[in-house]
């Protein structure tokens, strides 16, 4: 390139053509990323609508989409078995793009211009917070699978929850380490809303089952470098090291830790190795690590198998947890409508609260606050770069395999 | 002893993260230094690069070795179309310029992105290479760490020699300097500029196809990114090379210390509260005008 050279007469400007037309793209890509929204009423057979916003777009996409199709499938199985109450039910939603404002405005719109029948809630614990004052001024019922139990702390009567409640998602861990006799336990705790409310549910559990926790330290949800703090765990030479994580941070805590030659015997994460990227982005340095789980394909939760047939078929892939907990929210709206009898909201509130359901998900039951009671989690472990059911022992798919061996 | 290794490995680990930093901010930094276009962009084009690794990985099983120079190729195409199509069409020089740039990239930086939603998704990838320990006497590194970090000062010490012992690099240096001194000698400037934006585009696409092995990337990562960048070119003194090496070691060794001495929460803090300092006290930067590009 020549870079010494008799310099041109400046270009005259040019019509902004090019900048016109990529603020065109964008104003398209914009316009793609509001407008999603489900079918509007139809009057003639006067359907029950069930209206929720559900984040179709962004980055939160990828599990509410499997939230989404749950929802749909759900609908179809109640249509399929004769409807609620005489009549079918029929999804109103909307994209919220991950936003809480736009969730709230979109809740609005559902409840005063939209005149939904009934709500269910969108993806997120976030979402799920922002809306609750809303749904609650409007009294309408309203189950969420928000895992966090600050929505549920009796502020909100009309919110329930349809998902495992965050102290509880790694009850099994604690309990697979007692059994293996392991003593003492490193915590690492991302200083999120999740993983910290998480965190005091294992700790929790470990007191009452006598296991020690000889470090606990928290990191921000952008840390990059885990060395210092694996190193730190490790000098505590406890017997398990377990990350209240999501899947980046779960990534980087093993990456160091392998690189840092810390070992431990066991590994466990709440949100990583339950995601597939887990075991791409990781490889061999995956197996052996346990993560949690909320449901599984393998589980014999009532009507599972068919369950996971049916959303094969209409969506042509696997459900996820995502799926099958928000397929069960629907199992527990039609139970609560028709123990109602109505579609009056505070009948339907105190239905869900009576509920003893069995869902694809488990047992529906909740404390009179509408926190979960029934919901579980369960253990899986990556081996030979698949995931395994491994704990409790009666619903595995394989043995567990322990301890961890050095890195 | 052990004391003595452990803040040895301490010490060690922060400065290769300084390296992993420096490689993610050369590119912002490079076209800063020249164009005084601060290229809000800069970190989607990292993202982009590393999510791209992850689909060359996922297809071929191929590593960093195929990435590096697929997006490296990419991006200094990409860089020349942006410069030539956006950047080269706008008055770039006067007051006004600078802000017209950063509504430029700034735009770009959300097109990217979004773009990459919709290709890639919302999840965080990463790819499994360079994933064991490396030894050191009694010493382990990660190898992805120590990898990154060698191509990271191998690339700022060829960057400083093709600037300060090339022809075409003291015509870059020189456009730098005064861009109508340069233009007024006959140096053909659109071209140095186009060169430049190329380059540096090109050095985020390296940057971004190896540190995927270290830090897993997700689409809409690219804004963390760029921050980060800005606030080690910053630190150093803008478009300043000597500056960003030396923040860059001080800020990875921070970080690392105090993430082990302090806690990883007060870690982040720590890092800005310097930041801060040294800008009250040298608003140039560590470095200033000595040493800039």
């Amino acid at each position: 390139m020549a870079l010494f050279q008799r310099p041109r007469a400046p270009r005259p400007p040019i019509g902004h053509t090019l900048i016109a037309s990529l603020l065109l793209i964008a104003l398209a890509l914009s316009a793609c990323a509001s407008s999603t929204s489900g079918g509007g009423a139809s009057s003639t057979s006067a359907p029950i609508r069930i209206g929720f916003s559900i984040t179709e777009t962004g980055p939160d996409a990828a599990p509410a989409k499997f939230d989404l199709q749950g929802y749909q499938l759900g609908a179809d199985t109640i249509n399929a078995q004769g409807g609620l109450l005489g009549r079918k039910v029929q999804l109103v939603y909307y994209d919220d793009q991950g936003s809480a404002s736009t969730a709230v405005q979109l809740y609005q719109r559902l409840i005063t211009s939209d005149k939904v029948d009934l709500l269910v809630g969108p993806y997120q614990t976030d979402l799920t917070s922002a809306i609750a004052p809303l749904v609650t001024r409007y009294k309408m019922a309203m189950p969420a699978m928000a895992a966090n139990l600050e929505p549920f702390s009796g502020r909100y009567p009309y919110l329930v929850q349809s998902i495992t409640q965050t102290p509880r998602y790694m009850i099994p861990v604690i309990d697979l380490a007692a059994t293996k006799g392991y003593k003492t336990l490193a915590l690492l705790i991302q200083d999120t809303a999740f993983p910290l409310e998480l965190a005091q549910g294992i700790k929790q559990e470990a007191a009452a089952r006598g296991i020690r926790v000889v470090f606990e330290a928290t990191y921000p949800a952008d840390t990059n470098d885990f060395t210092a703090l694996v190193l730190k765990a490790g000098a505590a030479k406890p017997d398990m090291i377990i990350g209240a994580t999501y899947l980046a941070d779960a990534e980087g805590i093993i990456r160091a830790a392998r690189a840092s030659n810390v070992n431990a015997k066991l590994f466990a994460f709440s949100i990583g190795p339950v995601e597939p990227e887990f075991g791409s982005a990781l490889a061999n340095a995956a197996n052996g690590i346990l993560g949690t789980t909320l449901w599984f394909p393998t589980l014999k939760t009532a009507g599972n198998a068919e369950f996971v047939q049916n959303f094969r078929a209409h969506f042509g892939r696997d459900p996820d947890y995502h799926a099958a907990m928000a397929y069960a929210t629907m199992q527990a709206l039609a139970a609560a409508v028709r123990m109602a009898g109505s579609l009056d909201q505070t009948k339907i509130r105190d239905a869900y609260l009576k509920l003893d359901l069995q869902t694809v998900a488990g047992e529906f039951k909740l404390n009179n606050l509408g926190q979960q009671l029934g919901y579980q989690a369960y253990v899986l472990q990556w081996q030979n770069g698949k995931q395994e059911l491994v704990w409790p022992p009666a619903v595995a798919t394989s043995p567990v395999q322990l301890p961890h061996p050095n890195w | 002893m052990l004391q003595l290794q452990t803040y040895l490995l301490l010490l060690l680990t922060g400065i290769m993260w300084g390296g992993v930093y420096l490689l993610m901010a050369s590119g912002l930094n490079l076209i800063y230094g020249v164009m005084k276009v601060v290229n809000l962009a800069h970190g989607d084009f990292i993202v982009v690069a590393g999510l791209l690794a992850v689909s060359l990985y996922g297809a071929f099983r191929a590593g960093p070795a195929l990435a590096i120079p697929v997006a490296t190729l990419l991006f200094l195409l990409v860089g020349g179309l942006i410069y030539r199509g956006l950047l080269a069409r706008v008055e770039t020089t006067a007051p006004q310029g600078e802000l017209r740039t950063l509504l430029i990239t700034f735009g770009l930086s959300s097109i990217i992105s979004n773009i990459a939603l919709l290709i890639w998704g919302g999840q965080y990838q990463s790819v499994p290479f360079f994933q064991s320990a490396v030894h050191l006497g009694a010493l382990f590194f990660p190898e992805s760490l120590l990898v990154s970090s060698l191509l990271a000062f191998a690339l700022a010490f060829a960057v400083q020699l093709w600037l300060t012992r090339t022809r075409s690099g003291r015509l870059v240096r020189a456009t730098a300097q005064s861009e109508l001194g340069a233009a007024s000698c006959g140096l053909n400037t659109g071209r140095i500029r186009l060169l430049t934006f190329a380059l540096g585009a090109a050095m985020a696409g390296a940057a971004g196809a190896l540190t995927v092995v270290l830090i897993p990337v997700q689409a809409a990562s690219g804004g963390f990114m760029t921050v980060q960048a800005f606030t080690l070119i910053a630190l150093g003194g803008l478009g300043n090379y000597l500056g960003a090496l030396l923040a860059a070691i001080l800020l990875g060794v921070i970080e690392v210390s105090s993430s082990y001495f302090l806690g990883a929460s007060a870690a982040s803090a720590v890092i800005y509260v310097i930041f801060i300092l040294v800008l009250i006290v040298r608003p140039q930067g560590l470095l200033g005008q000595r040493g800039r590009i």
